[in-house]
């Protein structure tokens, strides 16, 4: 098993009210597993996603990633264990407007501390797979969304992790590019094996997965 | 990784290219200041500190008590030091120390040099480095002297010149020495300076003046034995003063002084070599004063920390640019010690380009600030290793408080936060409030400062002394002729000159001449059974009428043998307490009563720092006048002061003619507080600048924050006017919280200044109130261009960008 999530819960108080933003989530993820969460605006789906990479904190309830309980460590615990592990997507790509697309796939392989010539060789290596090393010395700006995605999923993957997780990753991209993306998920986790947990709004787009979970207002359905 | 924060540094600060160089000019220009003013303050604070033996060493003060009040003098007899190391316990060394100019002679080379006549110990107590010869007792002999390389090298042309012998010109005639080391060349910072040093029994006068107890000279520098202090030499010297300086003491005692609390006539007191530069002799007592290197010191400190509140507040205000690439590194595994580090590298990199630029710009303008502010430092001085060192460590120190705090609160911020682009607290807005409120409130009361000091200066130029400054030149009577028989001369001469009014002469000159020479006179005797002091004038019998000064009570000296009585101010009327002034009969010397004959309006004879004291008039012919007062007519001022000139050199043709307007001397007198109010001035320039740059670069980034916020109240139906009012009514309310603050702050200190001013302005509301206009006046400009441009962008455009 991947990571579980044993009763977790996550709110916030306002105004002597606790708001929930997560209920009662228990979740068990297996390795190679490609799952879509999908639900309405504010049903919880992006915080439950920022819990799963450990970016966000939840108040109650247990999670284990691996062999590690993730509710009892450290931030600095945390964060050697989701740069080791987990590649993160977003819908608007959040790529460094200052650094080219080489560059901005050198970071993560920077806070890794992975050697120079390693990462020289790693960089070159998810340009080739990609089929952008024409694009390497571009900044993100000079691409259109579809490329600027697909330096982003390479990110998420150039440290090889087992978990990706995206947020919307095809909200900001027209249908085929959406479909481009959506084909790069499903051969990376046939073929490479890693597993996704993506949020997505498109039935079309979770139809890719092999399971669906279903929010409402913070409780699975 | 380093590489990487370099280039990551590198393009962030090339990509906010308006922002960047604010920082950059205003850090630069503030770096600048602070090591002129710091330097400035530092060679004065380090003069003559550079000595091994430095903190045993004093300088001997002589202090009696005259029937005028106490009085200091650092000049000593001859005989005093050798007696003092024979006869009083505790001195380790001693030396004479008699600057002076001398012509030396070698070949046919004639050289007018700087020489210093010393004991043979002088080198042995001061630091002053031999590098060739003798290195332990290069004064042994009488005949010796010690060079710096760059007089030898003036003189012979090499400095392997020892044991070569020069000829120096002593009382007109050719005397050999001969060299007997090199001294390395002479540091600024010290006030013993020399390019010969050579024995003081060689000196030309000491045959003369070897046992004379009663000429004095020339200064005297004592190394302490270890332990002992300062105070006990001081108690251990009194027999010794009694016994050598019996007469004098007697004199004193029979004038009518009083002895000091210790029931003593005569001391003699220590002041540490380091105070010596600091040391003036007020009032007849000596007393040190550091502040005016603290007060420079002070402003650079203040400059330095307004171009700092600068940085921190735009380093702050840009971090809500960054919070995307902050959010995205933490995602990816950047921990809070490597984003620190990021930024911090950022900011050392402005910090360091900034310092280059500022020692760049310190060396372009070393020049200019020497002449402005009068002060001595060089270029030399900023490449002395220790400099440079505390440059860099001054540096560091402030890269790692105004980089590290932003720095610390940009990689302190939550990753989801971050990456959503909202900022989680607004207690980073208090930080900036109050930095803001602190750089405003300095400029603020920096220009009221200087408001101040120049209503204070325009004030005591244009005041009513109660003499006529404008029409009256003085100059000192310094040839050799009788004073008296000058000022005959003159009248006789300038007779037929119908624009010379009047001439007359005293022994004080009013406000400080070219000559540079100020003194004062005091004396103390008996009236009807109380003391009574006066400040005493002598005068030529026409002084009153050439300076304009007005008679309320009976009459002046009528000519130059109605010497029998004296002319008193106002003041001394009052002191005198009688009904009728002119019934009054001083007792100025024992048993000799002399009448009053009249009385003048009271007139500022002394400095606009003091009220104005009794003063009496006396006519003497054998106590002499020293400067010569001439009224010329108000027209052809300049021909009239050419004649005068023209007259001194033909009764006086080898003595310079010193000549100066009363109105100049005045002016001279409050030189300092023009320094000053310079100093003050082009802080607070400076500060309401630097300030003004922070400002600006606040203004743009927090525009460009709100550009959403503007277009939606404009799409709403917000006009121009009330979105400008919007976007600067925040930082009016911080400058004028800076106001209120400051000027209380301001108000004191200038008040506690003014208070040294025994005529001052008085401290009206308006300096405040213009200061405060002046600082609001200009933030406004500072921030409405930008607010108004951006209240005018059409709002659809404004959305699009969001």
């Amino acid at each position: 098993m991947l990571l579980q999530l044993k009763n977790v819960f996550k709110w916030v108080n306002t105004g002597g009210q606790r708001i929930f933003l997560l209920k009662d989530i228990n979740l068990e993820v297996e390795e190679g597993e490609f799952i879509s969460v999908m639900g309405p605006s504010g049903s919880g789906k992006s915080t439950l996603l920022n819990v799963i990479g450990m970016l966000d904190t939840f108040d109650e309830g247990e999670y284990h990633f691996l062999d590690e309980s993730v509710h009892t460590l450290k931030e600095k615990y945390r964060s050697n264990l989701y740069k080791e592990y987990i590649g993160f997507v977003f819908q608007s790509y959040h790529l460094l407007d200052d650094l080219t697309v080489a560059e901005n796939l050198e970071m993560p392989l920077l806070y890794k501390k992975v050697k120079g010539s390693e990462r020289k060789a790693l960089v070159a290596d998810i340009l080739d797979r990609f089929n952008i090393v024409g694009k390497k010395d571009l900044f993100p700006s000079q691409l259109s969304g579809g490329q600027q995605q697909l330096v982003g999923v390479a990110r998420a993957l150039i440290a090889s992790p087992k978990l990706i997780l995206a947020d919307e990753p095809t909200g900001n991209l027209n249908s085929q590019q959406s479909e481009e993306i959506m084909e790069l998920f499903k051969k990376l986790n046939k073929e490479d094996g890693v597993t996704i947990i993506q949020v997505t709004h498109s039935e079309k787009n979770a139809a890719y997965g092999s399971r669906v979970i279903n929010l409402l207002d913070g409780r699975k359905v | 990784m380093f590489k990487n924060y370099l280039k990551i540094a590198w393009r962030n600060l090339v990509k906010d290219k308006m922002n960047t160089s604010l920082n950059v000019i205003g850090l630069s220009v503030a770096f600048a200041v602070a090591i002129l003013l710091g330097m400035a303050a530092l060679f004065q604070l380090s003069f003559d500190g550079f000595h091994e033996n430095g903190a045993s060493i004093y300088k001997i003060v002589k202090t009696q008590q005259t029937p005028r009040g106490p009085e200091a003098g650092t000049v000593q007899p001859a005989p005093l030091a050798p007696s003092l190391e024979a006869e009083v316990p505790g001195v380790k060394r001693i030396t004479r120390f008699l600057q002076d100019g001398a012509l030396a002679i070698q070949g046919d080379k004639e050289i007018d040099m700087d020489i210093i006549w010393v004991d043979e110990d002088f080198f042995s107590m001061f630091s002053f480095p031999i590098i060739k010869g003798d290195g332990n007792t290069p004064l042994a002999q009488l005949s010796s002297v010690v060079l710096t390389k760059k007089a030898a090298n003036n003189l012979f042309g090499s400095t392997d010149v020892v044991g070569k012998t020069f000829h120096l010109l002593v009382k007109g005639k050719e005397v050999p020495f001969t060299v007997s080391a090199i001294a390395d060349d002479m540091v600024a910072e010290t006030n013993l300076d020399f390019q010969i040093a050579g024995r003081f029994e060689s000196h030309a006068d000491y045959l003369d003046n070897k046992e004379q107890w009663d000429s004095q000279y020339h200064d005297v520098y004592v190394e302490l034995e270890k332990g002992v202090s300062s105070n006990s030499f001081e108690s251990g010297s009194r027999g010794f003063v009694d016994l050598h300086f019996k007469d004098a003491i007697e004199m004193l005692k029979r004038d009518g002084a009083s002895a000091d609390e210790n029931g003593r006539y005569v001391n003699l007191e220590l002041v540490p070599l380091a105070d010596v530069h600091f040391t003036s002799l007020k009032n007849g007592y000596v007393s040190v004063s550091r502040s005016l290197p603290y007060l420079i010191l002070g402003v650079a400190f203040l400059i330095l920390f307004i171009a700092c509140v600068n940085y921190i507040n735009m380093s702050i205000a840009k971090s809500a640019k960054r919070l995307k690439e902050i959010g995205m590194r933490k995602t990816l595994g950047a921990q809070k010690k490597q984003l620190f580090f990021q930024f911090w590298t950022e900011s050392l990199f402005i910090f360091l380009i900034s310092m280059g630029i500022g020692v760049i710009l310190s060396f372009v303008f070393v020049n200019d600030f020497k002449t402005i502010f009068n002060t001595q430092v060089s270029v030399d001085m900023l490449l002395r290793p220790s400099f440079l060192v505390g440059l860099l460590a001054m540096v560091m120190l402030i890269t790692v408080f105004v980089g590290g705090y932003p720095a610390i609160l940009m990689s302190r911020l939550g990753t989801i936060q971050s990456l959503k682009g909202k900022l989680q607290s607004t207690g980073n807005n208090k930080v900036r409030d109050v930095l803001m409120v602190f750089q405003f409130g300095i400029a603020i009361a920096l220009i009221t400062g200087t408001l101040v000091l120049w209503g204070q200066i325009d004030y005591m130029r244009n005041k009513d002394l109660g003499y006529d400054k404008e029409q009256v030149v003085s100059f000192p009577l310094n040839g050799k002729r009788n004073s008296n028989d000058v000022i005959e001369l003159l009248r006789e001469e300038l007779k037929g000159n119908p624009d010379i009014v009047s001439i007359s002469g005293a022994d004080i000159n009013l406000g400080l001449g070219r000559d540079g020479s100020r003194s004062s006179s005091k004396i103390g005797f008996e009236y009807k059974g109380r003391s009574v002091t006066t400040n005493f004038l002598v005068v030529d019998h026409e002084f009153v009428q050439t300076l304009g000064i007005e008679m309320v009570l009976g009459r002046n000296f009528k000519n130059a043998s109605d010497s029998l009585g004296v002319v008193i101010n106002e003041a001394m009327a009052r002191e005198l307490g009688e009904e009728d002034p002119l019934s009054a009969q001083l007792e100025i010397s024992n048993g000799v009563h002399i009448p009053v004959l009249g009385v003048v309006k009271d007139y500022n004879f002394k400095d606009l720092d003091r009220a104005i004291e009794p003063i009496t008039f006396y006519m003497s012919k054998e106590w002499g006048l020293s400067y010569a007062f001439a009224k010329v007519a108000p027209h052809n001022m300049a021909s009239s002061y050419e004649a005068l000139e023209n007259t001194w050199k033909k009764i006086e043709p080898n003595a310079a003619f010193l000549g100066s307007f009363l109105d100049e001397n005045v002016d001279r007198t409050f030189n300092r507080e023009k320094t000053t109010a310079k100093m003050v001035a082009s802080g607070s320039v400076l500060s309401i600048i630097l300030s003004c740059m922070g400002l600006f670069a606040m203004s743009l980034l927090i525009v460009s924050q709100r550009t959403k916020e503007i277009g939606i109240r404009k799409v709403v139906g917000a006009s121009v006017a009330s979105i400008t009012y919007i976007l600067t009514k925040d930082f009016l309310k911080l400058v004028l919280l800076a106001f209120l603050i400051a000027s209380p702050v301001a108000w004191w200190i200038m008040g506690e200044w003014l208070q040294n001013y025994a005529y001052r302005i008085e401290l009206s509301i308006w300096f405040f109130v213009a200061a405060g206009a002046i600082a609001v006046l200009i933030a406004l400009l500072t921030i409405g261009t930008r607010t108004i441009r951006a209240a005018r962008v059409n709002p659809v455009k404004s959305l699009r960008t969001e």
